[in-house]
């Protein structure tokens, strides 16, 4: 069988942070390559590398048998790797037609555009994956899925021979799927290598050949699909032991701090939500990416306001419209984002770190410096953050210190509930086990904490209880000892029998 | 660690500096060439023209580090230029009154622009240039383009022409002012969210802040700090006009990029700011002293802005071509 | 119908302006003076164009009014030095093409800021002009004026270039590649340098682009009079933005349609003489023209901030 895609032993960092450390990865002409993992394994790390878009720090790529040294998005596309990412890449304003004429047409300036053969390609690249998309339409009008299938249209159109679809069947409905079963099947046949990245176990046993899972930036075994069972990929995926290096709970927990009753959002697509919160706990938020986790923080934090339900803080009724507001009525949330959202890069730690407790350190807003590199210095001390000062600017900070600085903002308003969104996400093993120490303590001292994490032995590690999230809604609420096969297995959706929902 | 410190220190000390420098170096080059470019007359009379254009330059700093522009700021002085003298002549107010009247057009006009900015989350830059065009049009509209407004009070004439304390007397103001905006930006935690927004705007509503009131503030506040400028423009001449203002959103901008203020927001520093309003003052002044037409004047301040953002995106360029080079030197293409 | 919402609407603005005007000013529709404001507006026609280009692929550019003086003034002296008439086209389109590739290298080049790069541009062009004229117009040889035609063929002519270029333009737009790399960078310049388009190269050959129109619209304003202004186009560059915006062009980028623009352009250019002949004085014509921008973009705004909700 010819060999398509040969990666040896690639590495690739950022920063302080090792997302690969020495993945080796192949794909064969003709297969389905499934590609496993939980969020953060480095999956979308490894595609990066494959379509061009990250350049690797060491290892080789080797495509068609041949060595390629440095892999740019151009380059990758001339030698037919073609991508469907989650968020489709595409021009909103413009036509579905046009959208693909631009993929697949030389890209000569002075070139007469042919309206017609553009929509008669489309129409039948659509039609070849079955789906039913008129040519005019603007992109911008269609749902996510639709746009998905016109990315995979892209893909067949360009004549790719590698095709990577990163969970496509994300947000399909039923009959979409099986579209796009047969489209890849059809892929398969005409000798396309599929790298196949999802986390329905049950679509991987329907259309994969092989299995690769990822774990912590390192690929812990490749089997055929037919030699291995759910439970034993469930096994891979989740690995190393879990009780261990975790803090223990020894929090006693006390009154319900957060009470949420039927909450909903349906721009945001939260429905549902009943959830109690007490002082003193770790609530622990599992799910697969798109579940609506970081959703959820959002409409507590004030981003996208709820539009049903009821919000109970310390028992009292409370709308929460903006931030502003939920810092008032004292919920924190440091967000997943930490580089966007949760440090301002540019600014120095010690402005980062008083960022929302500005009315009360600064009466009449009026600046104190002393009294805010007092605060400072405490915090630093406080989570032993290495920086080399108040005044070092966020971005001169390891990974790990910058989500303590994000964390620091927040202790520092003293609030009453603290939710942490990937808290330990693109961080160090040494931070992550520091932060993991800090957020038990919080929970000790009487914090109402609400935990989302992909990280699936984090969340089993420090949570008292835990809610797992699925479509939007919490499906479970599952005590603290839960075996992470079992969070796994109803975050993927699947029951006892293992056949999907 | 120590050392990046100092660097980044060393870095904005070096920018005003160099600035101070430049300004000196100005002054000694006109001082040479024109006899009466030095006198303290002269230099109290550049002080007079660069008035309402420093205030101006002072206003635009704080939109500039949220990462805006406004467009508006010299067609809002020529509009309250004419308010105020409608108030004073036509409605028969007395100069306080329509002096806080004409503070309160600069209100509402810098209002008008914050609502279309914040609400409907329009990019400045277009609301500001619709402004631009429907202020000045206003108050060409309202003269019939013709009208001027002149026989102000010999009391009112007071603050745009004589002297005060020994200085002019719209310096004080000036001074005033200059220290507000100072204190405002660098000594409260309004410049602090400034700075943030211009860096990262959602990252700052993340942290809790409204984000939409610190941007109106800063809008109507340029609306007010306009009308003063309008109000200090009128006594200088002793007459108020439809053209008042023209141009001024120029300099304007122009002294707060070359007072180190960067485009993108975030940077910046109100001396700097001050610094950058010398410059062009004491050029423009200077080239009347060595008999050079207005024309080059205005021409040099657009070449100079010209230079001044190159100038701040030229060395990043460099470091990132160097990088490139390495990396492409260290790999070959495809083998 | 609904993709071409917004460009009917302001046809049907400007049916509804010239019904009004029909009805309570016929005087309007003298054929003589209807031909005169044609013939004013068909420079600026062209550079409104060009200035939906440079919208569409998100950038500005507030220095063509200077660009089009300057433009203007080269024609004028280059005629005077008794340069034949195709040499002068030449000369005063690559003119505004070098201005326009000054922009672009700035913009492009340096991901500089296109308001405050066009802005100094702007002042910078204006201001050497004004030394270089000191107000001085520029006499134009004979022959030059309206092509040497007729008044009333020039005029025809004139109009007639100005909208068979706007009909390829809008056919180039559809049609041709180059104009279709404009919108995808407007839409999302990522996607487009993902798509394998080069993003800052298009910018700057937007811009430049841009700086020909200019050219050509100047060469076409020179030959209406027997004399050149230096102080020519002063306010085009918020004419045209004007025309653009209200034409459909998205300040965001990515939309926007030529023909929209044309009636855009119609409708503003009408203001003026609608001013007139309704006895409201012409003073008033920059605020409406500012009070109509800014009207574009609140409905654009509030088109754009329902879908997001």
């Amino acid at each position: 069988m010819k060999t398509l895609l040969q990666l040896s032993a690639v590495t690739k960092s950022f920063g302080a942070v090792r997302a690969l450390k020495g993945v080796s990865f192949d794909l064969h002409a003709g297969e389905v390559h499934a590609l496993l993992g939980e969020n953060g394994a480095g999956k979308s790390t490894l595609i990066k590398v494959i379509t061009g878009a990250h350049q690797l720090d060491g290892g080789s790529i080797e495509i068609n048998g041949e060595r390629v040294a440095r892999l740019t998005p151009a380059s990758a596309h001339q030698l037919g790797i073609a991508c469907i990412y989650q968020q489709p890449a595409l021009f909103p304003d413009l036509t579905v037609a046009e959208n693909i004429g631009l993929r697949l047409e030389p890209m000569s300036a002075l070139r007469k555009v042919n309206w017609v053969t553009r929509r008669q390609r489309a129409k039948e690249l659509l039609k070849r994956i079955g789906a039913e998309i008129l040519p005019d339409a603007e992109v911008r009008s269609l749902s996510m899925p639709e746009q998905q299938l016109v990315e995979i249209a892209c893909a067949l159109g360009a004549g790719a021979r590698i095709v990577i679809m990163d969970e496509p069947t994300a947000s399909l409905t039923h009959k979409e799927q099986h579209l796009l079963f047969a489209v890849v099947k059809d892929l398969r046949a005409s000798g396309v290598g599929v790298v196949y990245i999802s986390h329905r176990l049950e679509e991987i046993f329907q259309l994969a050949d092989r299995v690769t899972v990822l774990r912590d930036g390192q690929s812990v075994g490749t089997n055929k699909v037919s030699e291995i069972n759910e439970s034993g990929m469930i096994k891979l995926m989740v690995g190393r032991e879990v009780s261990t290096i975790y803090p223990p709970s020894e929090s006693e927990t006390g009154n319900v701090v957060l009470s949420l009753k039927k909450l909903g959002c349906a721009s945001c697509g939260v429905k549902n939500i009943s959830l109690d919160v007490r002082a003193g706990e770790i609530v622990g938020m599992a799910g697969l990416v798109g579940a609506g986790r970081t959703e959820l923080a959002r409409v507590l934090f004030g981003i996208m306001p709820a539009d049903s339900g009821e919000i109970l803080l310390n028992g009292q009724l409370i709308t929460i419209s903006t931030p502003k507001e939920a810092v008032a009525h004292g919920i924190a949330y440091v967000p997943e984002d930490r580089r966007r959202h949760g440090v301002i890069l540019e600014m120095p730690i010690a402005h980062n770190m008083t960022m929302a407790i500005h009315d009360r350190v600064f009466p009449g807003a009026w600046l104190r410096c002393g009294a805010e590199k007092q605060i400072a210095l405490d915090l630093i001390r406080d989570l032993a953050v290495k920086a080399y000062g108040p005044e070092a600017p966020g971005g001169s900070l390891s990974g790990g210190n910058q989500q303590k600085v994000s964390l620091a903002r927040w202790l520092a308003t003293k609030p009453k509930l603290l939710i942490l969104d990937e808290p330990t996400q693109g961080v160090d093993v040494g931070a992550k086990s520091e932060i993991h120490k800090i957020i038990r303590r919080l929970a000790k001292e009487g914090l109402a904490v609400l935990m989302i994490s992909s990280d699936l032995p984090e969340v089993l590690g420090m949570s008292d209880r835990i809610a797992v999230m699925r479509g939007g809604t919490i499906t479970a609420m599952l005590p603290a000892k839960t075996d992470a096969h079992e969070v796994m297995a109803v975050a993927l959706g699947q029951t006892e029998n293992g056949a999907a929902k | 660690m120590h050392t990046a410190k100092q660097g980044f220190r060393a870095i904005l000390l070096r920018h005003e500096t160099i600035l101070l420098f430049v300004v000196l170096l100005e002054w000694l080059y006109f001082n040479s060439v024109g006899p009466r470019f030095g006198s303290v007359d002269n230099t109290f009379d550049i002080m007079r023209h660069s008035v309402e254009i420093g205030l101006l330059a002072l206003v635009m700093t704080p939109i500039i580090l949220t990462g805006g522009i406004d467009l508006s700021v010299g067609s809002l002085l020529g509009l309250c230029a004419i308010s105020f003298g409608k108030f004073w002549r036509d409605a028969g107010m007395p100069i306080p009154l329509a002096a806080a009247c004409t503070i309160g057009i600069g209100a509402l006009a810098g209002g008008l622009n914050a609502t279309l900015i914040t609400w409907l989350r329009l990019p400045p830059l277009i609301v500001t240039l619709g402004t631009f065009s429907l202020f000045r049009g206003l108050a060409e509209a309202i003269t019939r383009g013709a009208d001027t407004f002149t026989n102000f009070p010999a009391s009112f004439l007071f603050l745009g022409q004589e002297r005060w304390l020994g200085i002019p007397a719209q310096a004080s103001s000036f001074i005033l002012v200059s220290i507000g905006i100072w204190l405002l930006v660098h000594r409260t935690t309004f410049g602090r969210s400034f700075r943030a927004i211009g860096f990262a705007p959602e990252g700052t509503r993340y942290a809790g802040i409204s984000v939409e009131r610190r941007l109106a503030m800063a809008y109507v506040l340029a609306g007010i700090i306009a009308a003063v400028a309008a109000i200090i423009y009128t006594s200088r001449l002793g007459q108020a006009k439809a053209d008042a203002g023209m141009g001024y959103e120029l300099f304007a901008i122009t002294a707060v990029v070359l007072g180190g203020t960067s485009i993108f927001g975030g940077i910046g520093t109100v001396h700097g700011t001050l610094l950058g309003v010398a410059a062009i003052a004491v050029l423009n002044n200077g080239l009347v002293h060595a008999r050079q037409s207005r024309e080059v004047a205005g021409m040099l301040t657009g070449l100079l802005l010209i230079l001044a953002l190159t100038s701040s995106i030229i060395p990043k360029m460099l470091a990132s071509l160097k990088t490139r080079r390495q990396t492409l030197a260290t790999k070959p293409i495809i083998t | 119908m609904k993709k071409h919402f917004r460009e009917f609407s302001v046809a049907a603005a400007l049916a509804f302006v010239l019904l009004g005007l029909a009805i309570f000013a016929p005087a309007f529709f003298q054929p003589q003076p209807l031909l005169s404001l044609l013939t004013r507006e068909a420079p600026t026609l062209l550079v409104a164009c060009g200035m939906a280009f440079v919208i569409i692929s998100r950038q500005i550019d507030i220095s063509v009014g200077s660009q089009f003086a300057v433009c203007s003034v080269c024609v004028g002296l280059l005629a005077a030095k008794g340069w034949s008439l195709p040499l002068v086209f030449i000369a005063s389109v690559s003119m505004g093409a070098i201005m326009g590739a000054f922009n672009g290298c700035l913009v492009a080049g340096l991901r500089l800021p296109s308001i405050v790069v066009t802005l100094a541009t702007m002042v910078t062009w204006r201001e050497a002009l004004r030394w270089q004229r000191q107000g001085e117009f520029v006499n134009l040889p004979d022959g030059l004026q309206w092509l040497g035609l007729s008044q009333v063929m020039g005029q025809w002519t004139l109009i007639l270039a100005a909208l068979v270029l706007l009909a390829l333009l809008a056919l180039a737009t559809k049609h041709l590649s180059a104009g279709r790399f404009v919108y995808a960078v407007g839409t999302d310049a990522e996607a487009a340098r993902l798509a394998g388009i080069r993003p800052q190269l298009t910018t700057f050959s937007v811009f430049v682009f841009m700086g020909a129109l200019v050219g050509l619209a100047a060469m076409m304003n020179v030959v209406q009079s027997p004399q050149v202004d230096p102080k020519s186009g002063s306010g085009l560059e918020l004419k045209v933005i004007a025309a653009a915006v209200v034409g459909g062009v998205a300040v965001s980028g990515g939309r926007g349609k030529l023909w929209g623009v044309f009636f855009g352009l119609l409708l503003l250019a009408c203001i003026s003489p609608a001013l007139t002949h309704l006895h409201i004085e012409a003073y008033w014509e920059k605020a409406i023209q500012g009070a109509i921008i800014l009207l574009a973009v609140v409905a654009d705004g509030l088109r754009t901030r329902k879908q997001r909700n």
